[in-house]
């Protein structure tokens, strides 16, 4: 795994899918009106007479979808997160989840990463899809991810929702990076705290991670890439390794990797504190860049390391967290 | 395509029989889309009677609850086991009061309503995408079910594409929960709406099956055709009293009686 900061590249999703959809014939890609913000512009321009563009109508895309699977095609919804599920949900039930159909919805900007205002911010995706029946939930960390799990994905029987960044896409793990839909992967192992993490704050879980050890403490991390179906044998395993857990979501605390970790531990009966780090019970405002909400929102690394601190029963103050600088063309978590 | 008497007397007979289906099945519930079924019954009569053929064509039931006339019509033209109507609402039935992903027969059929449009936009899709050149797409659509917004930009996108081998029929019977749709929304003129989208309109009397035959007929033309069927959710029942709520029938032990022996007279 590299350090911070880590260099970035642009476009691994869509080039990853043309790559791909040359292999499968059955793949079609729908767009709404974002083709580039989505990365799709490259199939646009390869595989133009399997692209359909159904203008900004998400409800109509995503029924369309619906009927082009039950027809044996495999079709890849593009649009922002907020647009691809808050949107169409009902269409999302009743057109695609209810018949099972191999449907992809491909949301992008998640959370608090968009400068969009709230309107724009995808920060209950997560908890709308984990609670449609059948649906997969992957929200991957980097580029290196996000073109191992759109392999995983593309053969699920049933549809799937992958939350994907936008822009420069951190390269976060070494290649080859094992991954397996049915897996979280345990980064690291250690006995005082672990520190469950998915998406965008990876990297800040990381972050944190290294300024804990530095105050002595021994930290756990794991990325769970996979929100549904959750890989609950290796959370319980690492949760009976320390004495809390700290959960890091780019999402609302409710509904999403907080959740899903506290019902795993609750249904097991392992009772340690548990705090989530994520967007609590607001809409987030005020933006002009995502660095900035995630500050001011408690997305960042020191408000990591102040839960594991708080969770941990420490006194006095948390540890620092030093500033990770990143050059253009580099990122760093905040 | 002229169609002699003999054809349209038939075309008659299979949609008082659709009634006549739909009135027993109600019975069974002493209440139920029966309103449906009385505004539809030449429509779909004149599908499966016709226009429409399975395997070759598809058929999309956007409302749900019209399942009830089509439960009828399969039943009459040996898509459906008849001896099956007897379970239609009851617990662990195949045949649900609204249709669902286990309805059988049907291509799709949507319970929540507004999508079914979209779905025969992707199945028209999907034919010529695979360069398929027979059969067509049929959507029935309600009038009530317009006030959606998800069907006009399903109208949109298939003018656009120029889907030309779908075909929507609308059963405007002028019916929606709350009571007519035109006291609730403003949806006329209807056909000049349509033609607005991109589309081939035509309007007709949806209970004369030799018009309703002659407008799903095959044309071409290089737009997406709607068919708007002017209904009313009592005809074909003399009986029903004139206050009878159109979208869920009341049916009394003996009104559904009375109902029978009218449809059974007209059919004997």
């Amino acid at each position: 795994m590299r350090e911070p900061p880590y260099p970035t590249v642009l476009k691994p999703y869509g080039r990853a899918l043309v790559e791909l959809a040359r292999e499968r014939e059955e793949i079609v890609c729908l767009s709404g009106d974002l083709t580039r913000q989505c990365e799709v512009d490259l199939f646009q321009e390869q595989l133009p007479e399997r692209f359909i563009h159904t203008g900004m109508a998400e409800q109509n895309m995503v029924s369309v979808a619906g009927a082009l699977a039950r027809r044996g095609f495999l079709p890849f919804v593009h649009s922002f997160g907020v647009f691809t599920t808050r949107r169409p949900y009902d269409q999302i039930v009743n057109s695609i989840a209810s018949a099972r159909l191999p449907v992809r919805l491909v949301g992008f900007m998640p959370g608090l990463s968009s400068p969009g205002g709230p309107s724009h911010q995808a920060i209950d995706d997560i908890a709308l899809m984990r609670a449609v029946p059948h649906m997969t939930v992957v929200d991957v960390a980097d580029a290196v991810e996000t073109r191992a799990a759109l392999r995983a994905l593309v053969d699920v029987p049933g549809p799937v929702y992958l939350r994907l960044k936008r822009g420069e896409i951190p390269v976060i793990f070494d290649e080859p990076h094992s991954f397996a839909l049915e897996r979280a992967q345990v980064l690291s192992e250690g006995g005082d705290v672990a520190l469950i993490a998915c998406g965008m704050m990876l990297p800040a879980a990381l972050n944190a991670a290294a300024a804990l050890r530095g105050a002595g403490i021994s930290v756990g991390v794991v990325n769970v890439p996979v929100l549904k179906p959750i890989d609950a044998a290796t959370l319980l395993r690492v949760a009976t390794q320390v004495r809390c857990l700290v959960s890091a979501e780019n999402h609302l605390v409710t509904g999403g990797l907080g959740s899903a970790v506290a019902e795993v531990l609750a249904t097991a009966g392992i009772g340690r504190p548990l705090r989530r780090v994520g967007v609590q019970d607001t809409f987030a405002e005020g933006a002009k860049s995502a660095p900035h909400l995630f500050r001011k929102y408690g997305l960042s690394t020191a408000d990591i390391v102040a839960a594991a601190w708080s969770a941990l029963g420490r006194d006095g103050p948390p540890p620092t967290v030093g500033e990770v600088v990143a050059d253009a063309g580099e990122y760093a978590p905040v | 395509m002229s169609r002699d008497e003999r054809e349209l007397e038939a075309l008659r007979h299979l949609a008082d029989r659709v009634r006549l289906r739909a009135v027993q099945m109600t019975a069974l519930h002493g209440l139920g889309y029966l309103g449906q079924a009385l505004s539809s019954a030449e429509l779909f009569a004149c599908l499966y009677g016709g226009a429409f053929s399975p395997g070759r064509d598809e058929f999309v039931c956007s409302p749900g609850h019209y399942v009830i006339a089509f439960y009828g019509v399969a039943a009459e033209t040996g898509l459906l086991d008849p001896g099956a109507l007897s379970t239609y609402g009851f617990d662990d039935s195949l045949l649900e009061a609204v249709g669902t992903e286990r309805t059988p027969g049907l291509d799709l059929v949507f319970g929540s309503l507004g999508l079914g449009l979209s779905g025969g936009v992707g199945f028209a899709l999907a034919r010529r995408m695979r360069g398929q050149e027979e059969g067509r797409v049929f959507v029935l659509v309600s009038d009530g079910e317009m006030e959606e917004g998800q069907v006009w930009e399903a109208a949109l996108f298939a003018a656009h594409e120029r889907l030309d081998r779908l075909v929507v029929v609308i059963d405007a019977n002028d019916s929606q929960v709350d009571g007519p749709v035109h006291a609730i929304t403003t949806l006329e003129p209807l056909a000049d709406k349509w033609r607005a989208f991109g589309w081939e309109a035509v309007e007709v009397d949806g209970h004369d099956v030799g018009a309703l035959s002659e407008a799903l007929d095959p044309v071409t033309t290089q737009r997406p055709r709607v068919v708007i069927a002017r209904t009313s959710t009592r005809t074909g029942l003399e009986v029903l009293p004139v206050d009878a709520d159109g979208h869920f029938i009341k049916l009394s032990d003996e009104l559904a009686t009375a109902a029978i022996a009218e449809l059974e007279a007209r059919l004997a």
